[in-house]
C-alpha cells in the first residue's frame, strides 16, 4: 500500500473532481434557477470562464516564487503582517462557508433518509467522520479518493443512462432564461462556487512534483466543470423551468424517478451510497484544509491537533440557521456573493504586488 | 490499551448503524399500492382509500390460498398525510407510501379542480416516487378499488404495473405519471391527459369502430371488470373533458415525448365499406413539426408531416389489394385520407373547445423566444395555439401485406 509516498497527478485530479464536482448533487441548481430559470445549466460555465484567469494568476505566482503554499505566497508578496492578515480573512470566509456547506448536506441527508432523527446527531456523526478521516493525513485522503473515484463516476454514468429516455431537450429553450442581464449577473457573482479551489492550493507541498499539482488541479477543475454543466443540463431537460425551483435536491429526485427494469424499481439508495461516500471525502478534505490554513496563518506546525476543536466549532456554527430556506437563500447566498468579490480582489492584489517587486529588483 | 479503546469505539458505532430513531423493521411496515381520492360534502375534507398489499402473497411458502391479496381501507382526511396518520391507527403495521403505484381520482374530484391541492403532498415529501400513474375513474375511487379484482394477478402491485405498461403499448391510454402532471401543469402551456378507467360497464353497446370507445363502453362478457380506455383532459389542473381511445391514440402519436409507435388500427374497406381492414400502424420517427412564427402578429403556422408505415393483418372482404395495383393505390390513398381527416378533426376540436394542445407542442415554439418573460407574455396556451393555422399531412412510406400473397378467392371456393 503506497501511503507513504506523496500525491500523484491522478490522485490530485480525483480529489479535485470529487471536491468540486459534488456541487452537482446539492441545492445549487435550485439556488441558480431562482433568478435565472431555465438558463441555470450554463451558469457554472460562465462563472468558470470568469474565474479561471484569476486562478491562473495565483497558480502562476505560486510557481514563480516557488512558495510552499498559498499562505507562504501571501507572506512573500505582502510582507509578514499584511500577508497574515489577508490569510486570516480568507480563513474566516472559507470557515463560515464550510460550516454552512456542512449544514446544507446534513439537511439533505436528514430530509431524504432520516426523517425522525435529530439534526444534531447527524451533524455530530458527520463531524466525527470528518475528524476521523482528517486526522489520518492528506496522503490517506488522496489514496481513498483515487480508489473511490471510478466508482463515483460509474454511478453518475448509470444515472445518466437510466434517465436519458425521460429527457426532453427542447426544454432548454428559451435559451436566455429570465433575461440576458440576469444570467450575466448570476454568472459573474456566483464565481465563488469554485472558492473551495483556493483551499485546494494548500496541497502544493504534498504533491510529488509541483508540476503534478498544477496539472492535476487544472485538469480536475476543467473536468469537474464539464461534469457539472452536463448534469445541470440533464436537470434542466428533466425538470422544466418552473418545477426546478421547487425541487431542492434534483440529484435525488432523479434517482427517485428512474428504475432498472420492472423488478428493480426503487434504486435511489444505490446512488445514495456513492453520493454519501463522495460527501465524506469532500468534508474530510474541507476540514483538513481549513485547519491547515489556520495553522499556516499562525505558524503552527502540528496543526493536526487542531482538527478536533475546529470540527466542533464548525458544528456549532452550522447549527445556527433554523431551516433549509434560511440557510440557503439568506446565509449562503450572501456569503457566496461576498466571497466572489473577495476572490476577484485577492489575485489582483497579488499581481500588483508582484509587479512592484519586479520593479524593485 | 489502544486496541481496547478502538474496539469499544467501533462497537459503539455499530449501534448507530441502525439509523437512530428512524429504524423500522421491514416486517413492521405495510405498503400501500394505490391511493384513491374522493370528494365529500365538506369542502377541504376528502375521502382517501388505501389499498394495502398483503406481503404473505409474495412468497409461495407463506401464501395462504384463501388469503386476501390486499386490504382496502377508507378514511377521511384533509390531505394524504392526515389520512395516512388515521389509517396508521387502524392497521397493524405502519403505512409506508414508498411503493405507491397509482393515484385513483374520482371524476367528480377531477372536475372540481382540486386535483393539485390533493396531490400536493406527493411533491413535498420525498417518500413518494414521481412515477406514480394518475388514473381518473368514472365512479368513486373507493368503488373502483373495491370492485377491481383481477382474476390471475394475485399481487396488486404487479397487476397495476403490468396492466398499465401493457395498455400503454396499445396507445389507448396516455402517459400519465406524476412527473408529467407537474411538468405540464406548472409549465402552463399544454393540456395534461390522465388515464380513464372504470369498473362499471354501460348497459348496452353502441356500435362504434373498434377504438372509439371510452372506458366502460366496451361490451364484454367475462374477464376482469376493470377497463382502462381513453383519457381525461386536464387544463390548469381542472378536468374539462374526456377523450375516446381513438383521440387518445392520435394525441399520443403526435406527441414527441410519448414513445408510442406500433398500434393495431381498423379502417373501413375503401372498396366494400361494410367491411373493415385491420393492420399495424407503425410510426418509426416522430412527426416532423415546423412552426413559422410571426413575432409581431403573434401568429404561428404549424406544418405537421407524419410519416407512417402500414402492415395489413386482416382483410375480411377478401379483396386482393396486394396483387392488384389499382386496388393498392386506392387503399393507400384511403389510409392517408382517413388519418388526415381524423387528425384534422381532433386538432380543430382542441383549438376551438379546449383552446390548448394535448401534444406538448409548446416545446417547439420555445426556440423562437430569447428569454422566458417574452415566452410567457406571448402565451402559447391562450393566444398562439387557438389562433394558429395547423396543416397536417400524413405520408404512407411503406405498405406491407404480412405473410400471405393473396387471399382465398371466395367465388372460386363456393360452387
Amino acid at each position: 500500500m503506497r501511503i507513504n509516498t506523496k500525491l500523484t497527478t491522478y490522485e490530485i485530479c480525483a480529489l479535485t473532481i470529487i471536491f468540486i464536482g459534488i456541487k452537482l448533487t446539492d441545492t445549487t441548481p435550485t439556488l441558480l434557477s431562482n433568478s435565472t430559470q431555465n438558463a441555470f445549466w450554463y451558469i457554472p460555465l460562465i462563472s468558470f470562464i470568469v474565474m479561471f484567469p484569476f486562478f491562473l494568476i495565483t497558480l502562476y505566482l505560486l510557481n514563480k516564487y516557488k512558495a510552499d503554499h498559498l499562505v507562504d505566497l501571501l507572506q512573500i508578496l505582502l510582507g509578514k503582517t499584511l500577508g497574515k492578515a489577508l490569510a486570516f480573512f480568507i480563513f474566516i470566509f472559507s470557515f463560515f462557508l464550510s460550516a454552512f456547506d456542512f449544514r446544507s448536506y446534513v439537511n439533505q441527508i436528514k430530509l431524504l433518509y432520516f426523517d425522525k432523527s435529530s439534526i444534531t446527531i447527524i451533524f455530530a456523526l458527520l463531524i466525527f467522520i470528518s475528524i476521523f478521516g482528517a486526522i489520518r493525513g492528506i496522503k490517506v485522503i488522496g489514496y481513498t479518493a483515487r480508489v473511490f473515484f471510478p466508482l463515483f463516476q460509474f454511478s453518475l454514468v448509470l444515472l445518466i443512462i437510466l434517465v436519458y429516455p425521460s429527457l426532453v431537450f427542447e426544454r432548454i429553450y428559451p435559451i436566455f432564461g429570465s433575461g440576458l442581464s440576469n444570467v450575466m449577473y448570476e454568472g459573474i457573482f456566483k464565481g465563488s462556487f469554485f472558492s473551495s479551489f483556493i483551499l485546494l492550493m494548500m496541497i502544493l507541498p504534498v504533491a510529488r512534483k509541483p508540476e503534478n499539482f498544477y496539472k492535476g488541479t487544472i485538469m480536475g477543475l476543467i473536468i469537474s466543470v464539464l461534469q457539472i454543466v452536463f448534469l445541470f443540463l440533464i436537470y434542466a431537460t428533466f425538470f422544466d423551468y418552473k418545477s426546478i425551483e421547487r425541487v431542492p435536491y434534483p440529484f435525488h429526485d432523479v434517482a427517485l424517478y428512474i428504475d432498472l427494469g420492472s423488478f428493480f424499481t426503487n434504486i435511489e439508495t444505490f446512488f445514495m451510497t456513492f453520493w454519501l461516500f463522495a460527501v465524506f471525502i469532500r468534508f474530510i478534505l474541507l476540514l483538513y484544509l481549513n485547519t491547515w490554513l489556520f495553522g499556516a496563518t499562525f505558524d503552527i506546525d502540528n496543526f493536526e491537533l487542531l482538527i478536533l476543536p475546529m470540527g466542533f466549532l464548525i458544528m456549532v456554527i452550522g447549527l445556527i440557521p433554523d431551516n433549509i430556506i434560511v440557510n440557503e437563500f439568506v446565509y449562503r447566498n450572501h456569503l457566496l456573493n461576498l466571497n466572489t468579490i473577495f476572490l476577484f480582489i485577492v489575485p489582483v492584489i497579488l499581481l500588483i504586488c508582484h509587479f512592484f517587486k519586479r520593479k524593485k529588483v | 490499551m489502544d486496541k481496547w479503546i478502538k474496539s469499544t469505539v467501533l462497537i459503539v458505532l455499530l449501534i448507530i448503524l441502525s439509523s437512530c430513531q428512524d429504524m423500522i423493521e421491514v416486517e413492521k411496515e405495510s405498503f400501500v399500492i394505490a391511493i384513491g381520492m374522493d370528494v365529500t360534502d365538506q369542502e377541504g375534507i376528502y375521502e382517501f382509500t388505501f389499498q394495502i398489499a398483503n406481503p404473505n402473497i409474495a412468497s409461495p411458502m407463506t401464501a395462504d390460498p384463501n388469503g386476501a391479496p390486499d386490504e382496502i381501507l377508507t378514511v377521511l382526511g384533509a390531505d394524504i398525510m392526515t389520512a395516512k396518520d388515521k389509517a396508521d391507527a387502524i392497521v397493524t403495521k405502519r403505512i409506508s407510501l414508498d411503493h405507491t403505484a397509482i393515484f385513483v381520482i374520482s371524476e367528480e374530484l377531477a372536475r372540481s379542480g382540486d386535483l393539485l391541492r390533493v396531490i400536493q403532498p406527493g411533491t413535498r415529501t420525498s417518500h413518494m416516487r414521481h412515477d406514480i400513474q394518475i388514473i381518473v375513474s368514472k365512479e368513486k375511487a373507493e368503488t373502483f378499488l373495491n370492485n377491481n379484482n383481477p382474476i390471475f394477478e394475485q399481487k396488486p402491485y404487479k397487476y397495476f404495473q403490468y396492466k398499465i405498461t401493457q395498455t400503454k403499448e396499445t396507445g389507448i391510454i396516455p402517459y400519465a405519471d406524476l412527473h408529467r402532471l407537474l411538468q405540464i401543469t406548472e409549465g402552463d402551456a399544454d393540456l395534461f391527459l390522465a388515464i380513464y378507467a372504470t369498473t362499471i360497464h354501460d348497459e348496452e353497446e353502441i356500435e362504434k369502430s373498434e377504438d372509439q370507445y371510452l372506458a366502460g363502453e366496451l361490451l364484454q362478457k367475462g374477464g376482469d371488470k376493470t377497463q382502462f380506455m381513453g383519457s381525461a383532459v386536464f387544463k390548469n389542473g381542472k378536468m374539462i373533458d374526456l377523450l375516446t381511445a381513438q383521440e387518445t391514440r392520435i394525441a399520443n402519436l403526435l406527441d414527441r415525448t410519448v414513445p408510442l409507435n406500433n398500434i393495431l388500427v381498423t379502417y373501413t374497406d375503401p372498396i366494400k365499406p361494410e367491411f373493415y381492414i385491420s393492420g399495424n400502424y407503425i410510426q418509426t420517427k416522430n412527426p416532423d413539426i415546423k412552426i413559422d412564427y410571426d413575432a409581431k402578429a403573434n401568429h404561428a403556422t404549424i406544418d405537421v408531416t407524419v410519416l407512417f408505415e402500414f402492415e395489413i393483418l386482416a382483410i375480411p372482404s377478401l379483396i386482393s389489394y396486394a396483387e392488384n395495383n389499382e386496388h393498392k393505390e386506392i387503399l393507400e390513398k384511403h389510409l392517408v385520407e382517413t388519418n388526415t381527416q381524423l387528425a384534422k378533426k381532433f386538432i380543430e376540436k382542441t383549438q376551438e373547445e379546449y383552446r390548448s394542445d394535448p401534444f406538448y407542442w409548446s416545446l417547439y415554439i420555445r426556440k423562437y423566444f430569447k428569454d422566458v418573460p417574452s415566452y410567457e407574455k406571448a402565451d402559447w396556451h391562450n393566444n398562439i395555439y387557438p389562433n394558429a393555422e395547423v396543416n397536417i399531412k400524413y405520408e404512407l412510406k411503406r405498405l406491407q401485406f404480412g405473410k400471405t400473397m393473396s387471399d382465398t378467392n371466395l367465388s372460386e371456393v363456393r360452387d
